[in-house]
């Protein structure tokens, strides 16, 4: 199945992948974007979920899960967005079924933008998250909540050095008291349409023959995909036996995440023949 | 009522009755189920494991060598080879086995569910040591694929199992470890244990009694027909040649050397004592690393010793921010470089 | 290794799983603690803490001082006997204000209504003397110690005190294979054990947790103190002169509450080393900053948090054993009540393990709270003694003075072994139902609360029938 793309790319069209959140189980029909909402268990994560969403929101299962999950949607601007809350994971390796679900998600569904909830007060273990997040992804809002938690316990969170390391837009809030609310809904319009440069830190700290395993292996990617965003990540992955990818790469589901050539067109239409066979 | 003595009599007999029915190991019931898991099944993967071994190592696996390696009679043996003949999982040439290509991937899957378990026992279990060579050499049986894949799943594909033996995949690839035996290493060169053999029993008891893992870093310091001495950080161990044979150990590159300072254990710092963390110990692991890191205790961070309980143990450090009492036995496979100067006040 | 112009998917994965082997057993490890380490990077960037530097050297003065090896256990022992000295001598008022509301006025009130209105006697009986009984009686003698106790245990908590009696007392557990924290949830039993259940939540080792919570119920709870003490004061007291009489029966409850807290690590000890072995286990204690009780909140939430949940538990359980309880009295076949049945029927173990059926049977329908043991067993001593003159009628609960309740007893048999026993067997049986519906619920698993139920039950056997036979060789 081919993804549906918007023939002419354009910086402020929609990224996600139309087929693939399909076969998530997620219509696109009448809406613009889709935003994934990721973050630790108790992060007030669903918090900011009811108070983006007010009402229009429900709950269901993920396809062939166990595991339930609610989306909803807003309007801001002159766009539509659909909002869909992943599980609650510390982390994104995949060795839960909420981990491999939330993966997923940001994978293959590519969402226009993904927030991360992260806790103020235990900002240390929520990176961990928003580190792999920024992996897959560079559509990241950081959502700093919990910070009248923060501020009771003595800490003081300086959002700016936040953003500048981490290389995305960090919105502090404080979802109970809606606080914070308006400039997230901002951002997120803003990343979702190409307007905020994001330029992610990716995490480095790997011995000489570590980085030309990884070197090997990203070289092989971006040939048989070319301009998959996330080389380096599945590179990773694959050396730690990750079988999803692995299953990923052996069927060349791989290459549905890749930009499609009407809109680059600096790719050559022979090479996209070797990724079908 | 019945007579006092007569009534402890009958329940001393009662609990010995109990006792030798139900205690493990040794208890009756424990052993005829242990006798009744032995099925021909079992006898037939295990006889393949040990040809797959001989095979590594270059020896001819005959009858008497599996009539050994199994603890069964010669006549037992030879009913074994003809079966797995018959299957096509060996071939026999002039006495000598041969496994099938069919035979080797046989081997193999029982290999691989016997590390997956080893290594799912260290991780995820609070399991000692010396138990886990046994517990695996029962599951490798009765894993089935779908169930040895889900068990690497859970515990993130784990390429090598806790001795450092290399689990092979799930499609049967497989890679030997490139190391060589301590004993035949010459002194003062850097290196580093990528694997310790866990047969037979007693010599991986002794290994284990010396807390030696894959992934430590050590110098050998004098080597004569009679031991071999070396040092791991600012700990010397002395082994028999024979022994330390059952160590394997790659040579490391001289530019890792000088990142690892040589740390001392967290353990021998004092109250008003600071140290800067270099290195976790690969001892330490499953449920404790992890815990170890969710507190911030990682390479670079510094810890302040704050006060040890008025019974002796646990000691309170200072870490992040956060007070964190820590026993002895986990400080101790906490490496910190403790030289005060370099360290910022 | 070069990557050739035509490489496909699958070469891909070939390549991948070649490179795995070489990159080593370390690799998920490193990346493991590259993530980490970066994360801790950038938070210890972003993060500052004002206001911190001073409160932590207040702290530091108070640690040195809580922690001290010279002041350490002193000022523990003392905070803890304070504690439960303001629990009980607070407690005995309320307590007979409830008991006398409860059962000395509403009771008999209660009683001319349903005979006004015109209730059947067995509805009058299950539903009065049965069930309103029961409910009552545990009520008035639960209600006013955890109110005070469980108040004043939080406010040490929210102090931030009781995590350095954890690290004060850890080594002493870690010798059994236990968690210092276990000494808390220890401490909490002392008030309620389905109390103690929830608050081995504090534990975060999952071996640990466990154990802390299979070995709660050998510290003597607030619903069996009360037996304790009054089987000591008419037993034990008796046998010394009357200026020793007070002394001798305290120092045995408090005897009984030693050998629980021996029986404690004993039992930790072997678990550990036996169906155990295999949970994970992993420790670390954090001692959080101190901070300023806040007093009014504590109150509020342990009231509400820990009294009214315990409370409510025991009274839905207390209620149906009331009606039991007056229905096993009451239902007769041939001449005989159910009770006196199934008396008969357990009579002979009772015997042996030096109790006797009646005990027996107040233990299985009293499963829901200790509290009514003591009165389960005058009402079926009565019963099956025919005793006249005591008691309030076949299946009503009641208590009565030292001396009457003596008399009752001894006219039911009992000796100075079967007092003594009994002591034993109230701390080591299994725990009241309540207890294991909490331990039920927090574990969520059948198997580990049928041990919880099963190992002390087992435990209590063996020592009481130990106990009697020992004391028959010797004293005939």
């Amino acid at each position: 199945m081919k993804p549906d793309i918007n023939p002419e790319q354009c910086e402020t069209c929609p990224m996600h992948n139309t087929a693939n959140l399909m076969k998530l189980g997620l219509d696109m029909q009448g809406w613009d974007y889709v935003i994934a909402l990721a973050g630790n268990p108790n992060t007030g994560k669903s918090t900011v979920f009811n108070a983006l969403t007010g009402l229009r929101q429900h709950t269901g299962n993920w396809p062939g899960k166990t595991v339930s999950r609610a989306e909803g949607g807003f309007d801001y601007g002159d766009h539509r967005y659909k909002i869909v809350d992943l599980p609650g994971t510390y982390s994104l390796l995949a060795t839960s079924l909420d981990e491999e679900i939330a993966r997923d998600f940001i994978l293959f569904g590519q969402p226009d933008v993904t927030v991360v909830v992260v806790d103020a007060t235990r900002l240390e273990r929520n990176l961990n998250l928003v580190l792999q997040v920024l992996e897959i992804t560079d559509r990241v809002v950081v959502c700093l909540n919990l910070m009248d938690e923060a501020e009771r316990h003595g800490l003081q969170v300086d959002e700016r050095r936040l953003a500048r390391d981490l290389g995305v837009p960090v919105v502090p809030t404080v979802a109970r008291a809606k606080d914070g609310l308006n400039l997230l809904l901002q951002t997120i319009s803003d990343v979702a349409a190409g307007k905020a440069v994001s330029k992610p830190k990716r995490f480095e700290n790997e011995s000489p023959e570590l980085k030309q395993a990884i070197q090997i292996l990203v070289e092989q990617l971006n040939q048989v995909y070319p301009g998959l965003p996330n080389a380096r990540w599945v590179a990773l992955r694959l050396l730690d036996g990750d079988e999803r990818l692995i299953e990923a790469v052996h069927k060349g589901e791989l290459g549905d995440l890749a930009p499609q050539p009407g809109g680059i067109p600096a790719i050559s239409p022979d090479l996209k023949l070797e990724t079908s066979a | 009522m019945p007579e006092p003595l007569f009534a402890i009599l009958i329940a001393a007999a009662l609990v010995l009755i109990g006792w030798l029915l139900f205690w493990p190991k040794t208890g009756i019931i424990y052993r005829w189920r242990k006798a009744r898991q032995v099925t021909d099944r079992v006898l037939l993967e295990d006889a393949l494991k040990h040809i797959q071994r001989c095979e590594r190592h270059a020896e001819t696996p005959t009858l008497q060598s599996i009539a050994g390696a199994l603890d069964i009679s010669l006549n037992q043996a030879a009913h074994i080879a003809e079966e797995l003949q018959s299957a096509e999982l060996i071939q026999i040439e002039n006495g000598a086995f041969r496994l099938t290509p069919p035979g080797r991937e046989y081997a193999l899957r029982v290999i691989r569910a016997h590390r997956l378990w080893e290594e799912y026992l260290a991780e995820q279990t609070g399991f000692d040591e010396a138990e886990w060579h046994d517990q695996a050499e029962q599951y490798e049986h009765l894993l089935s694929p779908e169930e040895a894949r889900n068990l690497a799943r859970q515990l993130g594909n784990p390429a090598y199992d806790p001795h450092g033996d290399p689990i092979p995949s799930s499609s049967g690839e497989f890679q030997h470890h490139p190391g060589i035996p301590l004993s035949s290493m010459e002194p003062e060169k850097p290196l580093r244990i990528i694997h310790i053999e866990d047969e037979p029993e007693e010599i991986y008891a002794q290994l284990v009694a010396e807390g030696l893992s894959p992934g430590m870093n050590l110098r050998i310091s004098e080597k004569t027909l009679q031991r071999i001495r070396f040092w791991i950080g600012e700990e010397e161990h002395v082994l028999a040649p024979i022994v330390a044979a059952n160590i394997s150990v790659v040579q490391l590159p001289e530019e890792l050397v000088e990142k690892t300072p040589p740390g001392a254990p967290l353990a021998t710092l004092k109250p008003g004592e600071k140290g800067r963390v270099v290195a976790l110990s690969p001892r330490l692991r499953g449920a404790d690393r992890r815990r170890m890191m969710d507190l911030g205790i990682l390479p670079g961070t510094t810890i302040d010793v704050e006060m040890t309980s008025p019974s002796g143990d646990p000691t309170a450090y200072k870490i992040r921010g956060a007070l964190i009492a820590l026993r002895k036995d986990q400080a101790q496979l906490i490496q910190v470089d403790n030289k005060p100067e370099e360290l910022p006040l | 290794m070069n990557p050739s112009p035509q490489v496909d998917s699958q070469e891909i994965l070939a390549t991948a799983q070649a490179l795995r082997w070489e990159v080593g057993k370390d690799f998920h490890e490193k990346l493991m603690e590259a993530l980490y380490t970066n994360a801790a990077e950038i938070a210890d960037r972003a993060v500052t803490r004002p206001g911190e530097k001073p409160r932590f050297d207040l702290d530091r003065s108070i640690d040195r001082i809580v922690t001290s090896r010279r002041w350490g256990f002193l000022l523990m022992i003392l905070l803890f006997t304070l504690v439960f000295w303001i629990t009980i001598s607070l407690a005995n008022v309320p307590s007979r204000m409830i008991s006398d509301l409860l059962i000395g006025t509403i009771y008999p009130a209660l009683n001319a209504l349903a005979t006004r209105l015109g209730f059947p006697w067995w509805l009058h009986g299950i539903l009065i003397d049965g069930i309103y009984l029961a409910t009552a009686w545990v009520i008035s003698v639960m209600l006013p110690p955890m109110a005070i106790f469980f108040p004043l245990f939080t406010l040490l908590e929210d102090f931030g005190y009781l995590p350095r009696v954890a690290f004060n007392l850890d080594n002493v557990f870690k010798k059994a294979g236990a968690h210092g924290k276990q000494s808390l949830s220890m401490m909490m039993g002392f008030g309620c054990n389905a109390a103690g259940m929830i608050s081995t939540r504090i534990i975060d080792s999952p071996r640990e947790r466990m154990i802390a919570m299979l070995t709660n119920n050998f510290a003597l709870c607030n619903g069996r103190w009360p037996t304790q003490i009054l089987i000591a004061a008419i037993f034990i007291g008796a046998l010394m002169p009357a200026y020793l009489a007070g002394i001798v029966s305290a120092l045995a409850v408090v005897g009984i509450a030693v050998l629980g807290v021996l029986l404690t690590f004993v039992v930790s000890w072997f678990l550990t080393r036996s169906v155990l072995k295999g949970e994970v286990s992993s420790f670390s204690l954090e001692l959080p900053p101190y901070r300023p009780p806040r007093v009014m909140q504590t109150i509020y939430t342990s009231l509400i948090d820990r009294t009214i949940y315990v409370l409510w538990r025991a009274v839905v359980f207390a209620a149906p054993a009331g009606a039991v309880i007056w229905l096993v009295a009451n239902i007769t076949i041939g001449g005989q009540s159910l009770a006196e049945y199934i008396i008969n029927f357990l009579n002979p173990l009772g015997i042996l393990i030096g109790l006797n059926g009646v005990i027996l049977l107040a233990y299985i329908i009293a499963i829901p709270a200790n509290e009514i043991v003591v009165p389960t067993v005058l009402m079926l001593t009565v019963l099956v003694t025919g005793l006249t003159g005591a008691g309030a009628g076949a299946g009503v609960m009641f208590e009565a003075d030292l001396e009457s309740t003596k008399a009752i007893l001894v006219a039911g048999g009992w000796t100075l072994l079967t007092a003594i026993n009994l002591m034993l067997f109230s701390l080591v049986h299994n725990p009241c139902s309540t207890t294991l519906y909490t331990m039920y619920k927090e574990t969520d698993s059948r198997k580990w609360t049928t041990v919880a139920a099963l190992l002390p039950l087992g435990m209590g056997f063996a020592i009481t029938f130990v106990v009697a036979q020992v004391w028959r060789l010797i004293f005939g």
